[in-house]
């Protein structure tokens, strides 16, 4: 049961980065953006790549450098964002809305298919492995008490992301991000340059996708094409959107009850006789089903976006009122 | 049109066709600064166009734009609007999750305090002392405009009439040298169009001149000191409010609109 509850925790720490590094690009700057997962993806690939050795044909990758997993964390979470730079260089210019997602839909598939199919990149579909406790012999921890250490890591992590998202939620930046969701053009006309603060925020978002992609690689100690699916970003949107769009604590309560509690419910659920796997096929019809209720019915979100609220009393306030 | 005293806005030829129709055609005229100029003009005269040429929103096939000496032909819309000339839109365009307090705040624009690092290692003590003197200035604005109380109000609440006050504060927060307001009386009340024409009365005061595209006549023949009349895409003719009534040309143009309009107070 421990262990059960220090995955569990582990997990939910990954995601959250995940969820707050959505949240700036979609919460904030407004843009619904799928190619997100692709991030992930490729923080997760780029840090085995960068930390595991060469291994004999046909097992074929590019790099294999055997870094330190620290230094390959932050390269991993570059190369998420030089990609958010190149696709957001593209697909922000001028495409809103609905293109913008068809645009970033098309490029995460692009990725896909290139991670599964041109093998000497990530070993196409076979994927990769061999990323096993990072940082353990450097630390002596050993084998059994990894899991504890990967759980604090993982939420000092989180922490550290949590504290930076919260300065930026309050900040003016975070305030501009704001009125681009709500109005770009009368953003642009007092003096928001539109398209260099909608990058801002998408290279931002999708660094904080990679470091989550670096941190489960090493939580998975390794990653392939059926570890990710472009469109498990859906599930990112439907924990934001559950716990409330813009703001971070509802952001990292809508990933408490989307992945932990109900991923993580139905695995209690007893099996049907004679229908094997309809327990897993029910987690996507209940995400699915929250998603279309909140939409409906609360579409703000468990704790909506917070905003300033002025207590200061200006004299005869009241009686000027229109 | 010889302009005595120093300019604030400098139109010259501007063109701009969409396919075979020309929007604007060799539209040129002046607005003195710390004045008041009227726009006015039929349905499909070319003001609408007009303003989105000066501020950037579209690019004009020919022409020139000098303001305040500055050349903005080319200049995308968040750099003309830096330079100090901010226009508004036919519908109100507030932020609507924002609140009215957060959107009169950040119609000015601050790049130093608006960076991403200072956002999030930037000195507080700084920025919190910049912030409170910018709250108390858009509570004073705010206090003017009488939308003090509903200052902590999400702006997508506010009724039509208010969301225009809004706008009005934004501009008095920004303090450009130039605002262009686009039909600032479309559905408003006459007693609203009075406290708007106070409002202008006070942009000029705090040095912003101002340019106002309006169809409702009495409210330009109150506000301006000159107007500029366009039909078809270009200038037809301009002056003070009441040479314009003797001008054939203007009569001809407005043949069968003009008493379409309604009279406040009437």
């Amino acid at each position: 049961m421990t262990q059960y509850l220090v995955s569990v925790l582990t997990e939910g720490a990954i995601f959250g980065i995940m969820a707050l590094g959505l949240n700036v690009i979609w919460g904030w700057s407004g843009d619904f953006d799928l190619a997100y997962y692709g991030y992930v993806a490729l923080g997760a690939y780029m840090t085995l790549v960068l930390t595991i050795g060469r291994q004999p044909p046909p097992v074929q990758y590019i790099l294999g450098l055997e870094l330190p997993y620290p230094v390959a964390v932050l390269l991993a979470v570059a190369s998420a964002m030089a990609l958010a730079l190149v696709i957001g260089l593209i697909a922000l210019r001028h495409l809103r809305g609905i293109y913008f997602s068809i645009v970033t839909l098309g490029a995460v598939y692009v990725l896909y298919a290139m991670a599964g199919q041109f093998v000497p990149l990530f070993n196409g579909y076979q994927g990769l492995s061999g990323l096993i406790n990072p940082m353990a012999d450097a630390l002596g921890i050993d084998f059994n008490s990894y899991q504890y250490f990967f759980l604090g890591l993982a939420i000092a992590v989180f922490l550290l992301v949590y504290f930076f998202m919260s300065r930026v939620s309050s900040s003016r930046f975070g305030l501009a991000l704001r009125s681009l969701r709500e109005d770009e053009r009368a953003a642009a006309a007092f003096g928001r340059d539109i398209y260099r603060l909608k990058l801002k925020a998408y290279v931002l978002g999708a660094g904080l996708g990679g470091l989550g992609g670096a941190l489960f690689a090493a939580y998975l100690s390794a990653f392939n094409t059926s570890a990710w699916a472009p469109l498990e970003t859906v599930v990112l949107y439907a924990a934001i959107l559950v716990g409330g769009r813009g703001n971070i604590r509802g952001v990292v309560l809508g990933v408490l009850i989307v992945y932990v509690l109900i991923e993580e419910s139905t695995r209690f659920l007893p099996e049907i006789p004679g229908h094997p796997g309809i327990v897993l096929a029910l987690r996507p019809i209940v995400i699915g089903a929250a998603l279309v209720l909140f939409l409906r019915f609360r579409p703000q979100g468990l704790l909506p976006e917070r905003h300033y609220v002025d207590r200061v009393q200006p004299a005869a306030a009241e009686a000027n009122a229109p | 049109m010889t302009a005595a005293g120093p300019v604030a806005l400098d139109v010259r030829g501007l063109s701009k066709h969409f396919g075979g129709v020309r929007a604007v055609d060799d539209c040129s005229f002046i607005a003195p600064k710390g004045k008041v100029t009227g726009l006015i003009g039929p349905n499909g005269a070319g003001k609408s166009t007009a303003i989105d040429l000066i501020s950037g929103f579209k690019l004009p096939d020919a022409g020139s734009v000098v303001f305040e000496g500055k050349a903005l032909q080319g200049l995308s819309p968040h750099r003309i609007s830096r330079l100090g000339l901010i226009r508004t839109f036919q519908t109100p365009r507030e932020w609507r999750e924002l609140t009215v307090l957060e959107n009169v705040v950040l119609a000015r624009w601050d790049e130093s305090r608006e960076t991403f690092w200072r956002g999030v290692l930037g000195l507080r003590q700084a920025g919190r002392e910049a912030t409170l003197s910018e709250l108390s200035e858009a509570r004073g604005i705010l206090q003017e405009f009488g939308l003090i109380a509903l200052r902590n109000e999400r702006a997508g609440n506010l009724s039509g009439g208010q969301k225009r006050l809004v706008e009005f504060a934004r501009i008095r927060m920004a303090k450009p040298q130039l605002v262009i307001l686009d039909e600032p009386m479309g559905g408003v009340n006459p007693v609203l169009g009075e406290r708007m024409a106070l409002a202008i009365e006070g942009f000029i005061t705090a040095g912003t001149s101002v340019i106002v595209v309006e169809h409702n006549l009495p409210f330009i023949e109150r506000v301006t000191d000159h107007v500029v009349v366009m039909s078809q895409g270009s200038v037809i003719a301009n002056g003070p409010f009441e040479s314009l009534r003797s001008n054939q040309a203007v009569v001809d143009a407005y043949l069968g609109e003009m008493p379409t309009y309604e009279q406040p107070g009437a």
